[in-house]
């Protein structure tokens, strides 16, 4: 049986069934009112966002960095502090971020691209520690682990008409619809671009893509300078989303680990995967947050609320996400290495391959 | 030698040490254009290591590179592919989750940034290996046999004037190995200059112009494929027990 061809343009369906779906969550708020669920949202589209960064480099180039916390914060730093120490207004405070990012980039891929394997990805790591470090000490500037608290964000006025005075989660909620829609539709280009082809040979065989031509640190640099610049621009907006940033919130390991797991959750490399990672991590960062789990656990009569299991979970489960996404990452790597998205094609694969033996024999 | 038109390649004196080991020491030839070189001798005598210092993947402890006339040493392997030197690997490197036609894409994609253009120049190589009703599988699920082929097509696709095949028919059964012979030959015709490192002394006969034979890193004979055959040195050094 021979596997199907894989296309690589844009089939019609899934073009109408994206748009579809970029509509409803566009006229959403119009029937949503409810803060809890555009939260939910606003969250969902940050985590994309972050993941479909990292994919570029992580997914398709195969170099896993678990340090891209490092460019989160950069983005919610530098306009955080422009904006409440220099009165600077986020949109303007927003270019010097995401070109701060992107140097940062440039700089880290020479140092550390040379590196391979699991080196990387120490390398990676100690870089975003680096940042945090820094942010930690470096208190004149950035408040140190008090963090910095956002008084208030000035509304945006263009031409004389007022777009929004932020006071409601809804201009957050379209900006990073938008962003996430952008950053959905550069990785359908990067696909199917040059750059794509190239990191791709990268990520399968480091050695063979060199003696084909390909200057393997510089297709690298500029994937990564990329992957940069919407991780900061993600960081930018959570940071004037919540209002308050400190070292451990914007540049904590466990932020680089949770980009790292919307990807991989949903299947590194492909378009769509770290959209369904995201969906699946924010649903069950909140259920772990707001102790649903444990609720469930105990409603559904499994574990006795009053013994001494339903009383630990009931205080400790909401606080164990990174056990829990440990867990996780060994779950999915043992039996879903290609992610979700991986699993289910196989799933579809395999019954149609049965399908067709059937329909033959 | 006498004066023709300035060789291709050039190697002058090469020499690569690992710690103490004289992996290649003093190996000196020329190729002129168009010619098919064969390399030969025993396990560890130094072929792929001279490959190695070629194509960039390590600098030449000693000696020199000649690449029409350009210094070859400290290129780095892309640099030296963009000159139009290629490999291909003893131990095939697939791209193994990207599909066949994908594969040739990516070596395409050196000469130029168009990646329809590059699947045109693809299409064309898998024609010439003959594996273009393959394009859509994957790379890494392909039999050995085929997989050559598809080293081959992927080194083609860079418009290289110069490939180093390195024993491309290891691991082939008599009908595939024919089918690369051929696919050598082919090549020829088309006025590429090949040097190509192979075990099998009938095919390497058949299809070389010159052979040039290492022995622990030296030199240990060089001419045509009769002569170097009947040379007693490389005989009793490599094939010994076989032709006694």
């Amino acid at each position: 049986m021979p596997p199907t061809p894989r296309p690589r343009g844009l089939a019609v369906l899934p073009v109408v069934l994206g748009v579809a779906f970029v509509v409803a969550l566009a006229v959403f708020p119009k029937f949503v009112e409810s803060p809890y669920a555009l939260q939910m949202m606003v969250l969902f589209f940050l985590a994309v966002i972050q993941g479909e960064a990292w994919n570029l480099i992580g997914g398709y180039g195969g170099q896993y960095s678990v340090g891209h916390a490092a460019y989160f914060g950069i983005g919610a730093y530098t306009v955080i502090v422009l904006l409440q120490s220099r009165g600077i207004a986020p949109w303007w405070g927003l270019a010097p971020a995401l070109a701060l990012a992107v140097v940062v980039a440039a700089v880290v891929g020479s140092l550390t691209f040379r590196l391979r394997g699991p080196y990387f990805v120490l390398a990676s790591i100690a870089v975003a520690e680096i940042f945090r470090l820094a942010a930690l000490n470096w208190k004149d500037l950035t408040n140190g682990a008090e963090g910095i608290l956002l008084s208030e964000i000035p509304p945006l006025v263009v031409g004389g008409v007022l777009v929004t005075d932020f006071s409601t989660k809804v201009p957050f909620y379209y900006m990073g619809l938008a962003l996430a829609v952008v950053t959905v539709l550069v990785t359908v280009w990067f696909q199917g671009s040059k750059l794509g082809y190239y990191l791709q040979a990268i990520r399968e065989d480091q050695d063979a893509a060199n003696s084909l031509g390909i200057p393997l640190t510089f297709y690298k640099n500029v994937a990564l300078m990329i992957s940069a610049f919407f991780t900061a621009f993600a960081g930018a907006l959570y940071g004037l989303y919540v209002g308050f940033i400190d070292p451990q919130t914007a540049l904590g390991l466990d932020i680089s680990v949770q980009i790292v797991l919307t990807a991989i959750i949903g299947g590194i490399g492909t378009v769509l995967g770290p959209v369904i990672g995201a969906a699946l991590l924010v649903a069950l960062s909140e259920a772990l947050r707001s102790n649903l789990l444990t609720d469930a656990l105990i409603g559904s009569g499994v574990v006795d609320a009053s013994s001494g299991v339903g009383q630990f979970l009931r205080d400790n489960l909401s606080h164990a996400h990174m056990l829990i996404y440990g867990v996780l990452v060994a779950l999915t790597i043992l039996f879903m290495p290609d992610g979700v998205l991986g699993a289910i094609k196989n799933q579809v694969r395999k019954r149609r391959t049965r399908a067709a033996a059937g329909g033959a024999a | 030698m006498s004066p023709g038109p300035a060789p291709i390649l050039e190697i002058r004196q090469v020499s690569k040490f690992f710690g103490g080991l004289a992996a290649n020491s003093d190996v000196s030839f020329s190729m002129s254009e168009g010619m098919i070189l064969g390399l030969i001798g025993p396990n560890g005598a130094g072929k792929t290591t001279l490959f190695n210092c070629i194509t960039g993947y390590y600098p030449p402890s000693r000696g020199e590179i000649l690449f029409k006339g350009e210094r070859m040493n400290g290129l780095t392997p892309d640099q030296v592919c963009k000159r139009g030197m290629v490999r291909t690997w003893q131990k095939v490197r697939p791209l193994a989750k990207l599909s066949v036609l994908d594969n040739v894409v990516v070596g395409a994609l050196v000469r130029t940034n168009s990646v329809p253009e590059a699947r045109e120049i693809a299409h064309e190589q898998l024609r010439v290996v003959k594996l273009d009703h393959k394009d859509g599988f994957l790379a890494g699920g392909l039999p050995i046999g085929e997989r050559k082929k598809l080293e081959v097509a992927r080194v083609l696709a860079t418009r290289p004037s110069l490939l180093l095949l390195d024993e491309v028919m290891g691991g082939l059964n008599p009908a595939e190995s024919e089918d690369i012979i051929q696919l050598i030959l082919e090549i020829k015709e088309r006025g590429l200059t090949q040097m190509v490192i192979e075990h099998d002394m009938k095919a390497i006969m058949r299809i070389s112009d010159r052979i040039v034979v290492l022995n622990s890193g030296e030199k240990l004979a060089e001419g045509a494929p009769q002569e170097v055959v009947s040379n007693p040195e490389v005989v009793t050094a490599y094939l010994g027990e076989a032709h006694v």
